[in-house]
């Protein structure tokens, strides 16, 4: 089955700033991909260029195994990190406009407008100009606007930037329903946990260029080692120089560690009872965030 | 290029702005001015129609017989025997409000003035009468009559009164220095000019003034639209950056057509407010609506089709080109007090044809006006004031309407790549050599 998308070698450079240099990625059909980074990374930048608001100085963006036409534009959804609505228009003026730009009729964006404004439980404001709503509520308008042609393809920058946890969970809600419906999903995040949650797929990028890229269970398994969490007295900034221990994260009398493939976790309790008083030691699955930090750290 | 979207932000644009309250306010105020400024006065005079109830006293026995002929005839007869002895009021207050008709009473001098006068006094306090005059000797020799009513305001009548009094004066003074007061009146007969406008249908008969103010009031009107609709370009293009609702926008549709689409749709709204106007005024003037307008001075000039459809054509041109550079404008700053400087500069290129109005309207076909004219950035402005005063020949409108549309194009061009990378940009103002590299990139 053909990419979804597929990135060959994208570069992008501003002056003398390169955002993004020579990015290769695959994003494969019916999957939730995470788009991870730390802020100023190149994610918004190469998402814009996904999108052709930017053009790449070089490399090239193909749409379902073919260079990106136009058109494909028209079976995605986005949501950018920079989002807002007219103030002056109404609630069904404001998503009717959305929807015709994305080639529904008139009649149609109307239907589905309505829809989808009851579904998010806002059908009450269906009238009411976009400026009387709270904050909360406009973010939801913004997701219909965002999916009202039932796009296959959704991309999101930084969808969770802003919400409030109800929200959040709402946005999740629907970001799973179309999973279930086999529609791809690309979302940007800095957020680990988010990303954690809810991909199949991920890639980190850093500094415009690609980390790490693969199947999120993959990733885990390959980078991940062993992790283990550590309550314990005495010294615990000797960690990181005992035998086996890749990480070591210590805040206080608690240390999340990481341990090099192949270590067993016997074998370094074994070692830390020497100098510690331990009271806990217990298998932790690590985070991707450790990995992420342990990973660029490398790169770096 | 995606006609149906840039459609799809034209409609928005379109139906978003028709219904702000703010295009309504400009659109009814200004036929509403327009009416206040030529209907009302002409309403005032007609509120001074009615009868005028006058005691005339006469001391000297030789001008309330006269007075009393004047006042009844010069109603009807004003136009065909110009005043001779007030020439240049005869026609502003004898004909438009001629239509006070006066109800005079001649009177004696009684054997006691005083108390006369006290009850003429308490006549016109009662309502019996309007007002009173009292014709003596003194003020013959003075000129000056004592006139005596309730409201004092009244300028119209007392103009009518004061005009055929003055009138009669003279030919009392005429009379009794020998002279033959209707020679008089013919030798010192003033002359007027009957001004007409040649067109290529013939002769029109036109008043000069209001021709001339006509054409004032068309090449103002031009020039505000231009640069107030190119505002709303560039506020609306400030909007959508201020909002953030920019980026959504250009994931849909071209940069290029969202300006396209935006341009068009803000030039339909003007050209509504336009038709609107001109609606207006059409039904305003239309024969038998308003048979106030008739009684205006020099009536109404014709607005002919030609200078319409010459109006619609200068305001797109017009409006196109200062929009986009507005677009471009409102594209390359984060909020309003940033852009307004640079917009300042922009509508500081449009004065110039304002400056060079006057000289043009006076002689049209000068190398000035010709050479102006066909500058592309005032085609639109100084064409029409050209074309209003006298139509210019068809090649040079050829030209000044192809050069604008080029110089159009190639700003909209321009604009647009300006356009789509500074709607991006936020945060720090860019510098002209920064906007001029966003031009030159791919």
């Amino acid at each position: 089955m053909d990419a979804t998308i597929e990135l060959r070698e994208i570069r992008k450079a501003y002056g003398d700033f390169v955002a993004v240099s020579g990015l290769s990625l695959v994003i494969p059909p019916g999957r939730v991909f995470g788009f991870l980074g730390p802020n100023g990374a190149g994610k918004t930048t190469t998402i814009r260029m996904i999108m052709d608001i930017i053009a790449p100085d070089s490399g090239e963006v193909r749409f379902f195994g073919r260079p990106r036409h136009r058109q494909d534009l028209d079976t995605v959804g986005y949501l950018p990190e920079e989002r807002g609505l007219y103030r002056k228009m109404t609630v069904a003026d404001q998503l009717i406009f959305l929807g015709e730009l994305h080639g529904l009729s008139r009649r149609d964006a109307a239907a589905r407008a309505k829809t989808w404004v009851e579904r998010l439980e806002l059908g009450s404001w269906l009238k009411r100009k976009v400026e009387e709503l709270s904050k909360g509520m406009q973010q939801k308008i913004q997701l219909a606007g965002t999916v009202l042609h039932e796009p296959k393809v959704i991309i999101l920058d930084e969808p969770f930037s802003g919400l409030d946890p109800i929200n959040q969970e709402m946005f999740k809600d629907v970001l799973q329903t179309f999973k279930k419906e086999g529609r791809t999903i690309l979302f940007s995040t800095h957020v680990m946990e988010q990303a954690e949650k809810l991909c199949d797929d991920i890639c980190l990028i850093s500094r415009g260029r690609l980390v790490l890229s693969g199947v999120l269970a993959d990733i885990k398994r390959e980078h991940g080692g062993l992790g283990y969490q550590l309550v314990a007295r005495g010294d615990l900034d000797r960690l990181p120089t005992v035998p086996g221990v890749a990480h070591a994260e210590i805040t206080g009398d608690r240390a999340k560690l990481l341990l090099h493939p192949g270590t067993a976790g016997s074998a370094v309790l074994r070692e830390l009872v020497q100098f510690l008083e331990v009271d806990d030691f217990r298998s932790q699955e690590p985070g991707l965030e450790e990995i992420f930090i342990k990973v660029v750290r490398h790169a770096a | 290029m995606q006609l149906d979207k840039m459609w799809v932000v034209l409609r928005r644009e379109y139906v978003e702005r028709l219904k702000t309250k703010s295009f309504w306010i400009s659109t009814l105020t200004v036929p509403l001015l327009m009416a206040a400024m030529t209907i009302l006065p002409s309403l005032l005079l007609l509120k001074a129609k009615g009868d005028h109830r006058l005691v005339v006293v006469d001391e000297t026995g030789v001008l309330a017989q006269p007075l009393i002929e004047r006042l009844t005839r010069s109603a009807k007869k004003a136009v065909e025997t110009p005043d001779v002895t007030s020439p240049t009021k005869a026609m502003q207050s004898s004909e438009a409000p001629g239509r006070i008709t006066f109800d005079v009473t001649a009177e004696a001098v009684a054997a006691d003035p005083e108390a006369q006068r006290q009850g003429l006094e308490k006549k016109v306090l009662s309502g019996e009468i309007d007002s009173w005059l009292w014709l003596d000797r003194k003020g013959l020799e003075a000129g000056e009559f004592e006139y005596h009513a309730e409201s004092v305001s009244n300028f119209i009548t007392q103009e009518r009164l004061s005009d055929a009094l003055s009138a009669e004066v003279r030919r009392l003074r005429l009379t009794e220095a020998g002279l033959d007061p209707d020679k008089v009146s013919k030798l010192t007969e003033s002359v007027d000019l009957k001004t007409l406008r040649t067109t290529a249908e013939g002769a029109k008969e036109e008043a000069g003034f209001a021709a001339f103010f006509f054409v004032y009031f068309l090449f103002f009107l031009l020039y505000m639209m231009v640069l107030l609709y190119g505002q709303q370009v560039m506020n609306g293009v400030l909007e959508e950056k201020s909002t953030r609702s920019m980026e959504v926008l250009v994931s849909t549709v071209r940069p290029f057509e969202l300006m396209l689409g935006k341009l068009f749709g803000v030039c339909l709204v003007g050209m509504t407010q336009l038709g609107i106007w001109l609606g207006a005024v059409a039904l305003l003037t239309a024969p038998g609506i308003l048979p106030v307008l008739a009684v205006l001075p020099g009536g109404l000039p014709q607005l002919s089709v030609a200078v319409i459809a010459h109006f619609f054509v200068c305001f797109v041109l017009g409006f196109m080109l200062y929009g986009s550079l507005y677009a471009a404008i409102g594209a390359c700053f984060n909020n309003l007090q940033e852009a307004q400087q640079f917009a300042s500069v922009a509508a500081m290129v449009v004065v110039v044809p304002v400056l060079l109005f006057f000289p043009i309207s006076n002689d049209p076909n000068s190398t000035l006006a010709v050479g102006a004219s066909l500058v592309p950035i005032f085609t639109p402005l100084l064409m029409l004031a050209r074309i209003a005063v006298k139509m210019p020949p068809f090649w040079q409108i050829a030209l000044g309407y192809a050069l604008t549309t080029a110089t159009t194009l190639a700003i909209v061009w321009l604009a647009g790549r300006i356009y789509r990378i500074g709607i991006l940009m936020y945060g720090k103002k860019p510098t002209m050599k920064e906007i001029i590299r966003w031009v030159r990139y791919s």
